[in-house]
Parts: structure tokens; C-alpha cells; sequence
């Protein structure tokens, strides 16, 4: 006997588990901006304040609002009444309004085509962890038409571990708009007829403030252009260069089409900081995909590895490109479509990176890194030039310059004549030396104690050659301890050093500030 | 630097019919020959194969001159729209130790007038400098033919060539300053005694050594001085660059060689000669020609054939057991006869080879014929989606393509 089988939704454990991946506040407006958006809404306005018992939450839009069927899929999991694509709309899965389940009470007032829905929905986060489906309370009444819009107030939302309202800044939330969400749209490079929204986001002044609100467009716009270097030490963190808007369209292996919309510019690190920019431009610069003109991962191996990525700003974009539920991931990594999105991208920045300018700028970069280190060149002769004039004779601060002091000792006339036939510094015996007419393995440092703290042998020298003996206590504990399994004698008045290690070698000293 | 501006008598040789960026698109009209630009001349050895009693010899090379001829060996078909302009070299006698009598039979008639070959192109003559000094192992010892300018030019007389090369010292990229410049001083005594014993009916190249602006402008001064300001400017009818074929697999290096040979020769006054780049082809002709090369010569045809490879395109190849002749609309893979003998129902190998360096050469001439359209369409767009689309889709090509795009039509930006 067979039987068929459904195989079962734990609904409750879906809203929860789609809900919990949302953890911050500023997913709430991310959300609320696209639906907003979705809901042809020019204005929309966001109100973010703590409470004691969390945080309040109000988004407030001109949008055509929302009928009964809207604000099912609203409440609803994978209900999205924005099917698809076709009416440009940016949500789609019915997934984003469930992060507002992470809190004390829902609060919808929508109007639209003349009906006023108002819906209340109690305690849904602590039902959802209580293993019960939340429900809401519908109120239905006939407003005079005109006035569409939606209001949405969270009351008590559950930020995750870190995520406290308490530590937004109007500051924070403008660089997070315009790098994650719609605000930092760059459709409007794409098409004539992109439909602006202006965003105000209000936070209480226990959150922040320092001003009322803040205002912005639904637009990323660059840094105006700047394409010779400006004056100074880093002449070139100015420079900017806008590559205009292109559509790529490519053929996947299995003969798709896709089209990749691509809007970039190359910039100096002083114009990459007039962007919005969120943590460190190695964090945020580079190539983005995008969705829905909104930028989700960096896809930097796009740009060949002998170039930095992070002078590179560029946004492309392609809705073949799927999403995971939070936007922050693309899913169809594996397929053919992304492979050609990435084949395609990579050719096309492969040309910025041999664009003329793009080379005119890196050069100028290193030509300004030159300037720099002549200058601080300039300043250390400048500090060595000060430490000739205080100093009352030469003194060597190395090796090389003991050499030119035992040439200079001659030039004067010392005796006897110790001249230098061969000096290699890298090898244990750095010289062979003259005098009079006989050769001399020799070690020359700057202080005799260097030849011990290199751990040079003494077996082969037959002269050590420096400006001065060094620390004589550390030549004492030498005698009293011994080197390499022999013991040292140093004779300081006739100059010499005996070493026995079984046989018995005699080393002459020479120091060369004696002979100056 | 010598100053510009003198006027050689024989001018309408070459005559650019459109530019794009660098690169220009004409006809070289010699005699009753004319040859549009850029072009790609096949280096053919009419010496084997090319004589009534070898009908056995000559291997591949008898192959190809049988398709030259459209013999009803290769089932008579007519390629001789890829023989329009034809390289051969001198010094392809000396690979086959032949006896003083059979050279100087060899040698008795001009090529185009021999019963054996049907052959009416352009027919291009080096003077085997490359191989008779360069390497220094081949010498005419075998036929008691003592080397030198003289020799070359009555060969190359003898032979009827269209364009004649004077007998030149190549260099090597390990030659220091000195040995550069002491070959070039030998190349100028050729050039002296080669421009002695030819006339202005002859159509004459110079040949240039050197990879770099600075190397070509001495190795030029160098000619200046034996010969004179005089006659290095109103002498000569083209310039073909040479000592390149060491620098083949370095196609960047090969850019800079022929852009700055036509940087130098437009600083001389020699901008309107025709420019012939020797000894290199395949995937760097589209960059070259970009540059402003208008022809170059190769074997690479034969050489991939015998080594058993099947040009799909300038850049990929397919060994030749494993390809599939319908992905092919070439005149030779449409033959079902030549496709049977590349497929090796032959007896001897020269048959099946010697058709798949046919085929190697067809994709080979459709890629300049494409090139030279290319330029010809009015702007810049079509050379540079030309070369976006061929060579820079190819990773390991990607770089020079845009590099001549940058340089030499204008940048993608």
C-alpha cells in the first residue's frame, strides 16, 4: 500500500527563523526605505528613539499605502503581493517586514484609494519564542481620498547583542544609507526616468543630538571629478575620474543573456573620503554587485592583483544577481549567469586599469611618495649635517666608516702605513690589510667588543681593526670567561690580544681613533 | 637627426587609402602587382618542389605550391586570391645543399614566368641576412656562391623579385651598444653597394634593426653616414624592421618595436613608406597592424601544420587528429577531397599537411581581411571593437590590446 505525503511548515519556527537573521535597527530602515520605494512614496521620514523598554521605531510615507491584501503579505512570510521584477519594485520575497516581528507591538495605519486600515499586532516576538502564531487586530474605516500613505510604528524593537539604537549617530546612518540601502541608489545613471525619494531620519536627542535630522536623496553620487593633481605633498589624493555609466550584456554558457550595469570612478584617498564612506576604505572600496541598483558583496578579484582595489569605486549592477534573505549575500554564486557577470566585469576593468589616466594617477602617486622621501631624505642630511658641526672630530657611527678613518689616519701620516687591499663586509674576515709589505687577514668594527657580539672566530684574524676597544668591563668578563672554548688575554698597553684555545694566537689591535 | 622633408622621385607606391588612429589601410602598387595593406605575405619556397623532375620532393612546400598553381592534385580549386602577395627569401636555396649546377638552373628564369608555377602576386625577396649572418652556420659553400651583395642582388634579379632587400646584419637582444652599432655599419656598406647595383626602377626596402626608438635612430644615423643624408631619404621605396623573430613571444616588446619604428620613421620623414615587419604573424598582426605595420611575412602556416596543429583562429589551435572540419567554412575544409586527406587517407604526409597549412593560412588572411576592413570603416570604432573583440577576450592578450587601443587609437575613455 502507498500513501502521498505533504511534507509540513512549522510556520511559527519560519518567522522566527527569518526574523532572527535581522539584528540590527538599521536593517528596519532599510526595509522601510524599499517598501517605501515599492509604494511609489517621494517622501519618506524615519523616527528612531530609545526607550526603556527598547527601542521606538516610526516610518512614515507618501506612498499609495497599502488595501487589505497588501497588509496580509505584509504580516504574511513569502506573500510578497510585489511579484517579481517587472514593476521595478525592490522587494519581492515577503521577507524584509518580518523583521518588524522582533518586537514589542506592531502598529500599521495605511490608507489608500479612500479605506484607512489600522492593524495592531500584540507581543509578536515573545508569541513567536512562545511557539504561537501572533495575530492582528484589523480596523477598517472610509477616509476622503487623496490622502494615501503608510505610518508604521515598532514599539520595543529587539536589537541583537551590539546593535543598540544607543549607539547610532546621524553620522553612522548616513554612511550606512547611502553604502546599503536605496539611498545609495546609482539607477538614476541608468535611466531617464528615476523616480526620486527624499529620506529624512529623525533619532531622539537621547540618541543623538548634535542636529534635528537629516535629510538625503535616494541617489549615490561621486566626488566631482578632478583629473589633475592638485599642490602639495600628496597631490594626487584629490585626483577623481568618473567612468560613465555602461550596460554590458553577455551570454551565459547556456545562452541567457544577462546585462550588467556598470558606474564607477577611480579616486585619490582625499576624494574617496567626500563619499559616505563606512569603516576603512579597504572595507568599502573596490568593485561592488549590485541589485536593484543597491551594492551587496565586493567582487574584487575583478581587478587584475598588480592594481590596489581600494582606488577603484565601482557599482555593478544586474538583477540576475540573487539574494539571500537579509540582502547581504549573493546566492547563485555557482550558476552560469554569475560567472559571466564576473567574466564580463573583469574585461571591463581590466580596461580602467590600462586607461591612460589610471596610469597618469598611479604615477603621480609615486612621484609624490618620491618627493616625500627626498624630502624626509633632505631632512636627515639636514639632521647629519647638525651632528658634523657639533661634534669636535670624526667619529664613525659604522663599520665602512673605521675604513675611511684608517685611510684618513694615513693621509695624516700615522704609523705605521695600514692600508686596506680588500674589504668585504658581508664575510667573517671583512679585510685583508698591508703593512709594510706583508698581507693581514683583518676584522675591522667600529668597536673591538663588535667582534665578540658578532661571534666572529679568532683563529684567522691577525689583526682586529677599530675606532676603540668599547666597553672594557665587557673585554674583562671576555678574560674571565673565556670565548669560543678558548681564553683571551688583552694587553691594552702593547695593543694586543692572545687567544689560546690549545695553541696560541696573537692578534694585533689597531685603533684607529689613536692613530688621529 | 637628419631633417625632413626631401621628396623621393618615385612616389604613388604606396598609397593610404584610410587611416585609423596608427593604423592605415592602402594598396602597394608595383608593376602590374597591387597589394592592399595591412597584408600578410606567406613565406613560400619556390625552390622545392619547384622544378618539373622534383615531382616527388619538396614535401609540404610542393603542397603549396600546388594550391598557388590551383592543381588538379588539391582538386583545382583557385586560392590565388591568398597568394597576392608572396615572401620568399634567398637563402631558402641554401637549405638544401644544392650543387652550383642545379642554382644556377634553379636561378635561370624569374619565378613568374615559369611554366611550373601560376603565380601572379606581389612577390616580396629578403636577402637572407637572417640566416646567411645572423647565426653565422649557412654560407653559399655548397654551390660555390661566395655571399655577399652583390651575389643577393642577382639572385633576387634573377628570381624577378617585386621588392628587393638589401643584404642586412640582424641583431641579437643580447648585442651590446657597440656590437649594434658596428652591425649596422656593415648593414650600411650593403646598403651602399646594394643601392650601387640596383636602380629607382627597383623597388627597394631598407631594413631597420632595433627594438626601441633610440636603437632604430642610431642604427639610421649609422646608415646616414656611409651613405649619405642624400640618398637615405630619397632612395629607398619601403622599410621592413627586422631582428624581431626572437622577440616573438613577447608581444609587448613587439609594440614598442613597431610603434616606435614608425615614430622614428615619420621623425626622418619617411612616414609615407610602407612599413613591412619581418619574420612575424598570428595573434600579434592585429596588434602591429594597429600600430601601423602594413605588411608582414610568416611561415608560422607551415610550421603549425607540421607540427600538427589546425588553426581554429590567430590566437587557438586544435591538434589536427582531433578537429571537426564542418565548424569550418574555409574553402579547404568546404573540399571534401582535402578535408579526406586532412582526416590522413593519404599516402604521404606532405598531402594531409601541407592541406592544413592552407587552411592554417586561409584563417590567417580572412583575420587581416577583417583588419584591413576594419580601418577602412570610417573612425576609429570599428579598429577598436575589432581588437576588443578578437584579442581582448584572450587573458594573455588582454593587456597589449589595451594598450594599443590607448596608444595608438585613442583610449575606451
Amino acid at each position: 500500500m502507498s500513501t502521498t505525503k505533504t511534507p509540513q511548515v512549522n510556520e511559527v519556527n519560519e518567522f522566527l527563523e527569518i526574523a532572527s537573521d535581522f539584528e540590527d535597527p538599521l536593517e528596519v530602515i532599510r526595509e522601510s526605505l524599499s517598501n517605501s520605494y515599492d509604494a511609489g512614496a517621494t517622501e519618506v521620514e524615519i523616527t528612531i528613539r530609545d526607550r526603556s523598554i527598547g527601542s521606538e521605531i516610526v516610518i512614515e510615507d507618501d506612498g499609495e499605502g497599502m488595501d487589505h491584501a497588501d497588509l496580509e503579505s505584509f504580516f504574511d512570510l513569502g506573500n510578497s503581493t510585489k511579484r517579481g521584477h517587472q514593476n521595478g519594485s525592490i522587494g519581492y520575497k515577503g521577507h524584509g517586514t518580518k523583521i518588524f516581528y522582533k518586537s514589542e507591538e506592531v502598529l500599521v495605519n495605511t490608507t489608500k484609494n479612500g479605506t484607512n486600515l489600522r492593524a495592531q499586532m500584540d507581543q509578536p516576538w515573545e508569541k513567536l519564542n512562545n511557539r504561537t502564531m501572533p495575530e492582528y487586530v484589523l480596523n477598517e474605516e472610509t477616509v476622503k481620498e487623496g490622502n494615501s500613505g503608510t505610518h508604521i510604528r515598532i514599539t520595543g524593537f529587539k536589537s541583537g547583542y551590539g546593535f543598540s539604537p544607543a549607539s547610532l549617530t546621524y553620522n553612522k546612518i548616513e554612511h550606512y544609507l547611502k553604502w546599503k540601502t536605496l539611498a545609495g541608489s546609482t539607477g538614476h545613471f541608468f535611466t531617464d526616468d528615476f523616480r526620486e525619494m527624499e529620506i529624512t531620519v529623525i533619532l531622539g536627542d537621547e540618541i543623538d543630538d548634535t542636529r534635528d535630522r537629516l535629510v538625503m536623496n535616494n541617489k549615490l553620487e561621486f566626488p566631482s571629478e578632478q583629473r589633475e593633481p592638485g599642490e602639495g605633498q600628496f597631490s594626487e589624493s584629490r585626483m577623481c575620474k568618473h567612468y560613465p555609466p555602461r550596460e554590458l550584456t553577455a551570454e551565459t554558457e547556456n545562452g541567457t543573456e544577462t546585462t550588467v550595469e556598470v558606474v564607477g570612478m577611480v579616486g585619490g584617498k582625499d576624494a574617496r573620503n567626500e563619499l559616505p564612506t563606512y569603516g576603512k576604505h579597504s572595507a568599502q572600496f573596490g568593485v561592488w554587485l549590485a541589485k536593484d541598483h543597491i551594492k551587496v558583496e565586493r567582487v574584487n578579484d575583478t581587478i587584475s592583483h598588480d592594481n590596489e582595489f581600494l582606488h577603484f569605486f565601482f557599482i555593478a549592477n544586474c538583477q540576475d544577481l540573487e539574494l539571500s534573505a537579509n540582502r547581504e549575500k549573493i546566492r547563485n554564486k555557482s550558476s552560469p549567469v554569475y560567472q559571466t557577470i564576473v567574466e564580463e566585469l573583469s574585461h571591463y576593468l581590466s580596461k580602467i586599469a590600462s586607461d591612460p589616466w589610471f596610469k597618469d594617477y598611479l604615477s603621480h602617486r609615486r612621484k609624490a611618495k618620491l618627493t616625500r622621501r627626498a624630502e624626509s631624505q633632505q631632512s636627515s642630511i639636514e639632521k647629519r649635517e647638525q651632528r658634523i658641526h657639533e661634534r669636535d672630530r670624526f667619529t664613525p657611527s659604522n663599520d665602512a666608516e673605521v675604513v675611511l678613518g684608517l685611510e684618513r689616519s694615513n693621509r695624516f701620516g700615522a704609523e705605521p702605513e695600514i692600508t686596506i687591499e680588500d674589504y668585504d663586509p658581508n664575510a667573517e674576515v671583512n679585510a685583508l690589510v698591508r703593512q709594510d709589505t706583508n698581507l693581514y687577514a683583518s676584522s675591522i668594527h667600529r668597536r673591538l667588543t663588535d667582534h665578540f657580539k658578532a661571534d666572529k672566530p679568532l683563529e684567522s684574524v691577525d689583526k682586529i681593526i677599530c675606532w676603540s676597544y668599547g666597553d672594557r668591563d665587557e673585554l674583562s668578563e671576555l678574560e674571565r670567561s673565556g670565548y669560543h672554548s678558548g681564553e683571551v688575554t688583552i694587553d691594552l698597553e702593547k695593543n694586543r690580544l692572545i687567544y689560546n684555545n690549545g695553541r696560541r694566537h696573537n692578534i694585533h689591535i689597531v685603533t684607529v681613533q689613536d692613530r688621529l | 637627426m637628419a631633417p625632413s622633408g626631401s621628396q623621393r622621385l618615385d612616389d604613388g607606391l604606396f598609397e593610404i587609402i584610410s587611416e585609423a588612429g596608427d593604423a592605415r589601410s592602402g594598396v602597394l602598387r608595383i608593376d602590374d602587382t597591387e597589394l592592399e595593406t595591412p597584408n600578410l605575405l606567406p613565406v613560400v619556397n619556390f625552390y622545392a618542389g619547384g622544378t618539373d623532375s622534383s615531382l616527388y620532393g619538396g614535401g609540404i612546400h610542393r603542397t603549396i605550391k600546388e594550391f598557388i598553381n590551383g592543381d588538379d592534385v588539391v582538386n583545382g580549386g583557385d586560392y590565388s586570391r591568398y597568394f597576392d602577395g608572396v615572401m620568399t627569401s634567398v637563402s631558402s636555396l641554401t637549405d638544401y645543399g644544392i650543387s652550383r649546377e642545379r642554382y644556377e638552373d634553379y636561378i635561370s628564369e624569374p619565378i613568374r614566368d615559369r611554366d611550373v608555377f601560376d603565380f601572379n602576386g606581389t612577390l616580396f625577396l629578403d636577402s637572407g641576412g637572417f640566416k646567411f649572418l645572423g647565426d653565422g652556420t649557412l654560407d653559399g659553400s655548397d654551390f660555390e656562391v661566395e655571399v655577399d651583395q652583390e651575389a643577393i642582388v642577382e639572385i633576387q634579379r634573377k628570381l624577378g623579385g617585386d621588392v628587393l632587400v638589401n643584404l642586412d646584419r640582424p641583431i641579437e637582444p643580447d648585442d651590446d651598444y657597440l656590437t649594434r652599432v658596428e652591425k649596422a655599419r656593415l648593414t650600411a656598406e650593403n646598403v651602399d653597394e646594394f643601392l650601387n647595383l640596383t636602380t629607382r626602377d627597383d623597388t627597394r626596402y631598407l631594413t631597420l634593426h632595433g627594438y626601441n626608438y633610440s636603437m632604430l635612430d642610431t642604427f639610421l644615423t649609422e646608415i646616414e653616414k656611409v651613405i649619405g643624408q642624400d640618398r637615405v631619404h630619397r632612395e629607398f621605396d619601403g622599410v621592413a624592421l627586422g631582428s624581431l623573430v626572437p622577440l616573438k613571444d613577447n608581444k609587448g616588446k613587439l609594440i614598442t618595436a613597431v610603434s616606435d619604428c614608425r615614430e622614428v620613421l615619420s621623425d626622418w620623414g619617411f612616414e609615407e613608406l610602407p612599413l613591412h615587419v619581418l619574420g612575424i604573424s598570428s595573434s600579434a598582426i592585429p596588434l602591429l597592424a594597429a600600430v601601423g605595420a602594413d605588411t608582414f611575412d610568416s611561415s608560422s602556416y607551415i610550421h603549425s601544420a607540421i607540427n600538427g596543429k589546425y588553426d581554429t583562429s590567430l590566437y587557438n589551435s586544435e591538434p589536427i587528429d582531433e578537429v571537426d572540419f564542418t565548424e569550418c567554412d574555409c574553402q579547404v575544409c568546404s573540399d571534401d577531397v582535402l578535408v579526406n586527406r586532412m582526416e590522413g587517407n593519404v599516402e604521404y604526409q606532405k598531402d594531409k599537411l601541407g592541406t592544413v597549412a592552407m587552411h592554417n593560412l586561409i584563417i590567417q588572411k580572412e583575420e587581416i581581411k577583417r583588419i584591413q576592413s576594419a580601418i577602412q570603416t570610417p573612425g576609429d570604432e570599428a579598429l577598436i571593437s575589432y581588437i576588443e573583440q578578437s584579442l581582448g577576450r584572450e587573458k594573455s592578450m588582454q593587456q597589449h590590446a589595451h594598450r594599443v587601443v590607448n596608444e595608438s587609437l585613442g583610449g575606451y575613455f
